[in-house]
């Protein structure tokens, strides 16, 4: 679905890279968590993979037809911004030239948020909006989803029911889903792999090794 | 009042101008960039003064020169990223810089004054073609660019994920503020501007509705604002501009008032 080839990136252009020559391949129906502490590149790579930075040196091959984001719960500073969900979703659905209307209440409906239509966007709760940006982001039949730091922000009951969803479009939909995560419970209870990323490097393993020879070493 | 013609001519630049700023100052207002306005108010009053030395017709020169300011701050974001403000100013001594130096050059046969703080006496016709092209072609612009605006101003990320051109959309909308800042300088001048392009949004947004019904109550509120502003300096004998801008302030803060009373009576129901 998605995979780096020798992929450098670095701020300045030069070395140090933050992102170190990574080779790295998500194949179509996985769930890939990428973990690792604080500095380590995992926002860095999903921006890169997303075309919002680009790379010092290396390639990023996509087959995705469309891709969905989710950003980070505390990036929407702007809770002022005077929109309704409705108003939020009907023009992501005229930017993605998707004729058909009906598509903004089928998506609420999925993550069962379809009451909150007329709902200003900054009278939502943190959860709920991460909810909204879930339904847009799935617009236009998105095989890629693309998630910064899901629960962040978010109670621990809306995360369970955004787990149990994204877990749901997974293996129901064979929605390929690449999430920067820093819940490493979830993490290892949801994806199907586990994208270790540490100083730049990274390493592709199950959540069972993951756990067995990395969490039990350190 | 309108048997005047001068007033005719100032009631028809006034429509066009209540319409037009609100328009474009609700995305400048939500992207936290409203003294865009400020800047560039200036940046015209530098493109009227080069406008009036070359012979030309003032109005042109300003869009013109406001265009090139306008995509300068756009191409300056590149190198100041964090700085938005640093950028504005950087402009704005420009601007200011031509304006002063070819006002106190003494080259100019024609008087700038009236569009430091608008006059509705100096509205000529051809400043009302320009200002109905103009018009015409920023809002006719703004709804074909509508989504992409607001999708930019709310989630920049989301909006090139969507595949927007955000770079370019950016350069057109910078030409959108320029045609907005040059039809208004004639009659609200150069002082005031950009009260004209945040004061009825401001006043939009205390109502707490979505994007469309915000929009609607900003061209709304402007109207109001302009329109009194310009009856009420007519029979003040003071200049538009300045009337207008305390037009806006009183209209903000009686919407604020009223929001106040109708929050306490909702609670104490």
């Amino acid at each position: 679905m998605i995979s780096t080839k020798n992929l450098y990136f670095s701020y300045t252009g030069f070395s140090p890279y933050v992102i170190d020559g990574i080779n790295l391949e998500i194949k179509k129906g996985e769930y890939v968590s990428v973990v690792g502490d604080n500095g380590s590149g995992k926002s860095t790579l999903v921006k890169l993979m997303l075309g919002f930075l680009k790379p010092s040196a290396g390639v990023i091959i996509s087959s995705a037809k469309r891709v969905g984001y989710v950003p980070q719960n505390n990036d929407f500073s702007n809770s002022a911004f005077p929109i309704t969900v409705y108003e939020l979703l009907n023009s992501y659905r005229r930017l993605l030239k998707i004729k058909d209307k009906t598509i903004i209440s089928e998506n609420l409906q999925k993550v069962g948020m379809l009451s909150f239509k007329d709902f200003l966007m900054g009278n939502l709760s943190g959860g709920q909006r991460q909810k909204i940006m879930l339904a847009r982001a799935l617009m236009g039949n998105a095989d890629l989803l693309v998630l910064d730091e899901p629960s962040t922000g978010i109670d621990v009951h809306s995360q369970k029911e955004i787990y149990e969803f994204l877990k749901k479009i997974n293996q129901e939909q064979g929605i390929t889903i690449v999430s920067v995560e820093h819940n490493l419970q979830a993490a290892i209870s949801n994806s199907t792999l586990i994208y270790h990323l540490e100083d730049g490097k990274g390493h592709l393993c199950t959540p069972e090794k993951y756990v067995n020879e990395y969490l039990r070493k350190n | 009042m309108f048997s005047y013609g001068f007033m005719q001519n100032a009631v028809f630049v006034s429509v066009f101008i209540s319409i037009l700023c609100p328009c474009i100052g609700i995305f400048l207002v939500l992207r936290r960039y409203s003294m865009i306005g400020d800047t560039l108010s200036h940046a015209s009053l530098a493109g009227i003064t080069m406008g009036l030395l070359l012979g030309q017709n003032p109005i042109l020169g300003a869009f013109v020169f406001t265009s090139v300011c306008g995509a300068l701050i756009e191409f300056l974001r590149t190198y100041f990223k964090k700085y938005a403000d640093l950028i504005l100013s950087i402009v704005l001594s420009l601007s200011v810089g031509v304006a002063i130096t070819i006002i106190s050059s003494g080259k100019l046969h024609a008087n700038a004054d009236s569009f430091m703080f608008g006059s509705i006496l100096t509205v000529t016709k051809w400043d009302m073609l320009m200002v109905f092209i103009l018009s015409i072609l920023s809002v006719l612009t703004i709804v074909f660019l509508y989504d992409k605006l607001l999708y930019i101003a709310y989630d920049e990320d989301a909006a090139k994920i969507a595949g927007v051109r955000v770079k370019l959309i950016n350069y057109v909308f910078s030409i959108l503020v320029a045609s907005a800042v040059s039809v208004s300088i004639r009659i609200v001048g150069v002082l005031v501007l950009s009260s004209m392009i945040a004061l009825p949004v401001a006043t939009a947004l205390q109502l707490g509705q979505g994007f469309k019904k915000t929009l609607i109550f900003s061209v709304v509120f402007s109207v109001i604002d302009i329109m009194s502003g310009l009856f009420i300096s007519y029979y003040l004998n003071v200049a538009p501009g300045g009337f207008t801008a305390l037009v806006s302030v009183f209209v903000l803060i009686i919407v604020i008032l009223l929001k106040k009373v109708y929050s306490v009576f909702k609670t104490d129901n």
